[in-house]
């Protein structure tokens, strides 16, 4: 049974269980001297509640990594020193903007497909690379500068990220 | 009349000790697990097991955790500064324990306050709606 837990423990990173990966098993140990007087019900439930704690821990343990292979935010989004921006929200952007292509080329398709027998009104879809290339650019253009003027301002109330790493390097 | 300038004179102090905890203290509220993990260190220094067994019992048996989250919240907790990890001298085996750190200790101290208001905000919501 405990070696069944400490099959389950290799799933974390090593670092995890170098750090954790004794005092873990040896908690486990304890529960389950103590559980063994249970009825085989609660028995259940404790091997139950083990093995999803272990695979959720394992897991958690992994999309934390901020330089893990699986970076992803998790919880609440903490600066730090050493952050780094995490991959999977360079992929979400990059699906987001594949998503947003595939829909204007579908449309563009839609609206050639359909006969031009007096059209009710006139149809007009803007080709991919002209939105690319002309109201995106200002669109982003904008907001940059609205992220900016609020960087701005908290830079001035002493609020900003970098003001923040300061105070946390100062704590430390 | 004097119970609506009550209730938004307490509205308002909820507002400002928001704003207090939160500039300073970003990980609040704290789910139900850490919190009895905190609740559990602040009496006294303990190892895993003692900790599980803390939290059980303080919350009669309605939260049990297993090794993996109760480690996955340690982790947590090391990493921000709130709590600290120590070998512990008296046990002939040495065992590692973890106790609270001052900052440790004003956060939890933050959540408890802000959890006070918010009852107190919801005590005064509900003994409007029944008045």
């Amino acid at each position: 049974m405990l070696n069944f837990y400490e099959t389950l423990l290799l799933l974390y990173p090593a670092e995890h269980r170098a750090i954790f990966g004794e005092e873990m098993a040896a908690v486990f140990g304890e529960l389950r001297a103590d559980n063994l007087k249970k009825k085989r019900l609660s028995r259940a439930a404790f091997w139950l509640r083990e093995t999803t704690g272990l695979l959720s821990g394992a897991l958690a343990a992994h999309l934390r990594r901020p330089d893990g292979p699986f970076a992803f935010p998790i919880g609440r989004f903490t600066m730090r020193n050493g952050f780094r921006f995490p991959k999977s929200t360079i992929l979400f952007m990059a699906l987001i903007l594949g998503g947003v292509l595939v829909a204007i080329k579908k449309g563009q398709d839609i609206a050639s497909s359909v006969p031009d027998v007096n059209p009710p009104l006139p149809v007009h879809i803007q080709p991919a690379h002209s939105i690319l290339l002309g109201g995106m650019p200002l669109f982003f253009a904008f907001f940059y500068a609205a992220g900016l003027i609020g960087w701005v301002i908290l830079f001035a109330l002493r609020r900003s990220g970098v003001h923040r790493l300061d105070q946390i390097a100062g704590e430390k | 009349m004097i119970f609506l300038l009550d209730f938004r004179r307490n509205l308002a102090h909820y507002g400002v000790v928001r704003h207090v905890v939160h500039s300073y203290m970003e990980h609040l509220p704290l789910t139900e697990p850490v919190l009895l993990i905190l609740l559990s260190l602040i009496e006294q220094p303990r190892h895993g097991y003692s900790i599980l067994k803390d939290v059980e019992r303080m919350s009669d048996g309605r939260v049990v955790l297993s090794t993996g989250t109760l480690y996955g919240a340690i982790r947590r907790l090391l990493d921000d500064d709130w709590i600290e990890r120590f070998e512990e001298k008296e046990t002939s085996r040495g065992r590692r324990a973890y106790r609270l750190t001052p900052q440790g200790r004003r956060n939890l101290q933050a959540e408890i306050n802000r959890m006070k208001h918010l009852t107190r905000l919801a005590s005064l919501r509900v003994a409007a709606k029944e008045s």
